[in-house]
């Protein structure tokens, strides 16, 4: 019997949410604004390509061995860069922070990939080892410009293979941020989009005057956890509308697309990561939709509520301003507590999961707060929608509403003359 | 059968310091359509919302067949609460369907019934209409469809009739008393007391957050006078054990008779105290009359106005 009354919710939830045009407005919206953002970027390359000379000029240290003959000492030196002793000498020396960056030039740069070993630098500066490894290669070979093989090279479009180090770790780079940080921007899209529909999915029941139907029909952990999993399934739809001009995209139209340093091939998809990534999102998916869901049974009307998903939505943004210190500092406290808030968990923890400064007991201790967090907001959820949401026009007081749930109660939502 | 359907005894309940039920006793025996009565703030709601585990009494036994109410016990309960209302953005068939399958009806079955309802109540062509376009009146037809869908044993009807009207309101009593002749228990409240008198076998009248009357409705009527009589005369009416003067106006009185008194025995006394008759007639005590009697009797100044206004005013 419960077990069908919870399928029933969920199906009637579902249906009437997704067969609404509003839902559809909202949610192909996002992907319109993509399409915008992506075609900015498109038409933005040619900044972009300055940007980079900029970097080619920014001064680092660099060692490096050619194989391949094309440069020489006075090429190097107008690089500031000097011979290594052996390739694994170079590579320990950019372990070790000795020189910024290495160079390994093959014997033959026009069909090998030349590669260059640089200190990790973030996401937006490690493409400059690239530009300057090339720049080097183009500069030695202007000279001895005439055969149309050496041409191709000094136009600038000899393949490097950038390899970046933390200390002595290897890094993924941008390469293997963006996967993981995918769970970010869906968190992001599923919050924004359907915090109000958390919010009104019990609110509605009030605001309609249909609670005393339902909770004489049915139990209110059926109906509550039924609404959770149908707002659950509505999500799974819009991250498949999110996701399908990203996959478009990345089939049809990757040269367009093509973000310098980027290429969809190269991305990697560290397992742990992404595992850590998706249970962070359903995490915390579940806490914001059970806690939303709560907010909605205690507040009288959408418009009161409105003010508590303000805060909501504050909250998931908070972390996002201080991305910056997310990424560069993980360790510092306002970053260990915005790690460890339930609501600002979720962005902080999938930032630096990204970034890969989440280590594995963090990460648990973080899942764990999170999926502990919505079991108990769903209790409470069901608890005040139970004792709460009769008082059609007032607020509920949540002291007497919990009170009330217990065995000794005192007495029911109270704290206001009635209604008439 | 002996065990009552409904059973509440000592019931209490407090809303922060303020007592608005105490101490109710009363039970609702199995297939009979009891009517809950009292003025506005009387209690009657908050009884019904504890007896459905909506409220948590403060102190008492509120039973439905035998124990605390519990929507998953799986006991066939229709209730028609006085704050009306359904998913206002859905369609009529839709809401109406997903209630009876909550209800333990299949989709096929559910929506059948719907139709038959519909059909029968007027609506038929409004099965695919938004709730919220319809009026009020017919929102509220829905919802009694609602109520009643799956055959409820217990229907419980918290004023059923507000809104509708005449014709509506015959045709909604009919189909209480189909339920009723289905054999389903009814308690229902009502302010209207020809409803009463029509469809209850028995009744509770709530004062005060406590029970002031019941029983049947012949009970109830001889606990306060039972009969009484309507006079209209010239001339002071002389105090008298036979008789209580319950309302007095310059031509116009009622007096309700002592039990045991023969209203020929009053007439021939009014006579010999030198009244003017110009009419005498002898009624049993309307439900109206002792809702007025009941509420009404510190509120009214008894000789200003018309019985039949101070009714209108007092329910
Ligand atoms: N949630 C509540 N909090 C505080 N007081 C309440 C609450 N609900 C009802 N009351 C009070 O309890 C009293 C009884 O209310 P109730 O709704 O039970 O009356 P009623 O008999 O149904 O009246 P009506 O005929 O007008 O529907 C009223 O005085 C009301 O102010
Ligand atoms: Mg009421």
């Amino acid at each position: 019997m419960a077990q069908h009354n919870l399928g029933t919710v969920i199906s009637f939830e579902f249906v009437r949410t997704v067969t609404k045009l509003r839902f559809w407005i909202g949610t192909l919206s996002v992907p319109v604004i993509m399409a915008v953002v992506f075609g900015m970027i498109f038409l933005s390359n040619t900044s972009t390509s300055t940007a980079a000379e900029a970097q080619k000029n920014a001064q680092f240290s660099i060692s490096y061995l050619d194989a391949s003959g094309l440069i020489t000492p006075a090429d190097a030196a107008a690089f500031g860069a000097v011979p290594a002793a052996s390739s694994a000498a170079g590579i320990r020396d950019v372990q070790s922070g000795a020189v910024d960056a290495y160079f390994e030039f093959p014997a033959h740069p026009e069909t090998t990939a030349v590669k260059a070993y640089g200190a990790d630098r973030g996401l937006f500066e490690n493409g400059k080892y690239a530009a300057v490894a090339q720049a080097m290669l183009a500069r030695a070979v202007a000279v001895k410009i005439g055969s149309p093989q050496l041409s191709r090279l000094a136009s600038g479009s000899a393949q490097v293979d950038t390899v970046t180090y933390q200390g002595s770790e290897v890094s993924g780079g941008m390469n293997s941020v963006v996967p993981p940080l995918a769970f970010l921007v869906v968190f992001y899209g599923l919050v924004v989009l359907l915090a109000g529909q958390m919010l009104n999915s019990t609110l509605e029941e009030k605001e309609n005057r249909v609670t005393e139907m339902i909770l004489t029909t049915l139990k209110p952990t059926t109906l509550i956890t039924g609404k959770v999993l149908a707002l659950f399934m509505v999500g799974l739809v819009q991250v498949a509308v999110f996701a399908s001009p990203i996959l478009v995209g990345a089939l049809f139209y990757r040269d367009a697309m093509r973000i310098p340093e980027f290429d969809a091939s190269q991305l990697e998809f560290d397992p742990l990561r992404m595992t850590v990534g998706l249970l962070i999102l359903v995490g915390g998916f579940a806490l914001f939709t059970t806690t939303l869901v709560a907010i909605g049974a205690v507040m009288p009307t959408a418009k009161e509520a409105g003010n508590f998903m303000g805060v909501m939505i504050a909250l998931i943004f908070i972390p996002f301003y201080s991305v910056s210190l997310v990424v560069s500092e993980p360790h510092s406290p306002i970053v260990q507590v915005f790690t460890y808030f339930p609501f600002s968990a979720p962005v902080t923890a999938l930032l630096r999961n990204a970034f890969g400064s989440l280590g594995i007991v963090e990460a648990a201790v973080v899942i764990a707060i999170l999926y502990i967090g919505a079991a108990l907001m769903l209790r409470v959820a069901v608890r005040l929608f139970q004792y709460g949401s009769i008082s059609y026009t007032s607020k509920v007081s949540i002291r007497t509403a919990l009170r009330a749930g217990s065995r000794h109660a005192v007495a029911g939502p109270a704290e206001h003359p009635a209604e008439k | 059968m002996d065990e009552p359907v409904v059973h509440i005894s000592g019931f209490r309940m407090d809303f922060a310091d303020t007592t608005v039920v105490r101490d109710l006793s009363f039970d609702v025996r199995a297939g009979e359509t009891f009517g809950f009565l009292g003025s506005n703030g009387s209690g009657k709601t908050t009884t019904i919302r504890a007896l459905l585990g909506l409220y948590e009494p403060t102190a008492g036994v509120l039973h439905i067949n035998g124990r605390p109410f519990k929507p998953e016990h799986g006991s066939r309960l229709g209730y028609l609460p006085e704050e009306r209302g359904l998913y206002k953005k859905e369609k009529v068939m839709d809401v109406m369907t997903y209630f009876g399958r909550l209800k333990g009806m299949d989709r096929h079955s559910a929506r059948q019934w719907s139709l038959a309802y519909l059909n029968r109540v007027d609506l038929a062509g409004k099965a695919a209409t938004q709730v919220d376009k319809l009026s009020s009146g017919e929102q509220q037809k829905v919802q009694l469809g609602v109520t009643i869908m799956n055959r409820p044993e217990l229907l419980i009807l918290d004023e059923p009739t507000k809104g509708f009207d005449p014709v509506n309101r015959r045709l909604l009593m009919d189909i209480i008393g189909e339920q009723k002749s289905d054999g389903a228990t009814v308690v229902m409240v009502t302010h209207q007391m020809e409803e009463v008198e029509r469809l209850c076998d028995r009744i509770i009248l709530l004062k005060d957050g406590t029970s002031e009357a019941y029983g049947t409705i012949d009970e109830v009527q001889n606990k306060y006078g039972g009969r009484i009589v309507r006079i209209r005369h010239a001339g002071p009416i002389p105090p008298s054990p036979h008789y209580e003067v319950t309302l007095e106006e310059t031509n116009y009185a009622e007096l309700s008779i002592t039990d045991g008194t023969d209203e020929a025995a009053i007439l021939r006394e009014l006579m010999d105290a030198g009244l003017v008759i110009r009419s005498f007639t002898t009624t049993k005590i309307s439900m109206e009359d002792i809702f007025i009697r009941v509420y009404g009797d510190h509120t009214q100044p008894p000789s200003s106005v018309p019985a039949r206004a101070a009714a209108a005013r007092g329910a």
